[in-house]
């Protein structure tokens, strides 16, 4: 329950930042937000290292393959591009979309790690599209009418 | 085209999740906190040196837009403890749950100056449809 409870408060949180980082990207430049998003997201992970203080070997770091160091260069490259899609799109929209590439390329990780094909998962996946894809349909008819 | 770019950056997202994730598993929570962020910060100051970007400290602004960054910390360690007991596609269905909401409630209630969008009742059907499909992905 608590790995459900910090997922769900993990998403809620990305939807702020998204708005927090594109207002600041319309005053200040694209490249310049981000340089302060990453700045204060350092400074925050080494007060909290600070705190928590893990202990590390240093043969840890060899036994970790190279792509797991490179999740900071593909989170760039989200706040960079979800800074250009934020301003184009309604939040519910952006977030449907950005939704189906998450979840699916998810699901496929989740195939290659486990080396099964997680029916649950497919299935209770399209459900979910099916439900968003629903709302997406309320939302644009009633931009119609209006 | 922005529809394929969000495409793009959710897809990103993921193979972002199982890389921090990865890392998180080695290094411990922390450290590899430090680690994600040090790798993004210098991935920006490659970019800020290749374009000739200059900062500035632009004064006037409310110092709560600089707070994405912060938070966003939150998610990163959140999503790494998830990693090592759910996997991945669990985590991204129940985050993308808090996304929806949280979405739905900004549109509705215009938080932060966004425009105000009236939460239309039938997206009740939507939302508990995508519920269930969460649920069946999450305890089936």
């Amino acid at each position: 329950m608590f790995f459900i409870l910090i997922s769900i408060a993990a998403g809620a949180i990305v939807v702020i930042a998204r708005i927090l980082n594109t207002r600041l990207y319309e005053k200040i430049g694209l490249i310049e937000s981000s340089f302060f998003n990453y700045f204060t997201g350092l400074l925050s992970s080494l007060i909290l290292l600070a705190i928590f203080k893990d202990t590390i070997t240093l043969g840890a770091f060899g036994h970790i393959p190279f792509w797991a160091y490179l999740g900071g260069i593909l989170g760039v490259s989200v706040v960079i591009s979800s800074s250009i899609v934020t301003p184009k799109m309604s939040t519910f929209y952006i977030t449907l979309i950005i939704f189906i590439g998450q979840l699916f390329t998810g699901i496929l990780i989740d195939c290659v790690a486990l080396k099964t094909i997680p029916s649950a998962k497919i299935i209770g996946g399209l459900l979910v599209v099916a439900g968003l894809a629903y709302n997406l349909y309320v939302d644009s008819s009633a931009k119609d009418t209006v | 085209m922005y529809n394929v770019l969000s495409l793009l950056i959710g897809a990103i997202i993921a193979i972002m999740l199982a890389f921090n994730g990865e890392l998180s598993k080695g290094l411990g929570n922390y450290f590899s906190l430090v680690i994600i962020h040090l790798v993004g910060f210098t991935t920006i100051l490659v970019l800020m040196f290749y374009k000739k970007i200059k900062i500035s400290f632009k004064n006037g602004l409310p110092l709560y837009l600089y707070s994405a960054g912060a938070i966003s910390v939150f998610t990163v360690m959140f999503n790494n403890f998830s990693y090592a007991a759910l996997g991945v596609s669990i985590p991204i269905a129940l985050g993308l749950l808090g996304q929806i909401i949280t979405s739905l409630a900004f549109d509705h209630y215009g938080f932060l100056g966004m425009p105000k969008i009236h939460f239309n009742k039938k997206k009740l059907i939507g939302l508990l449809i995508i519920i269930i499909g969460i649920s069946i992905m999450t305890f089936l």
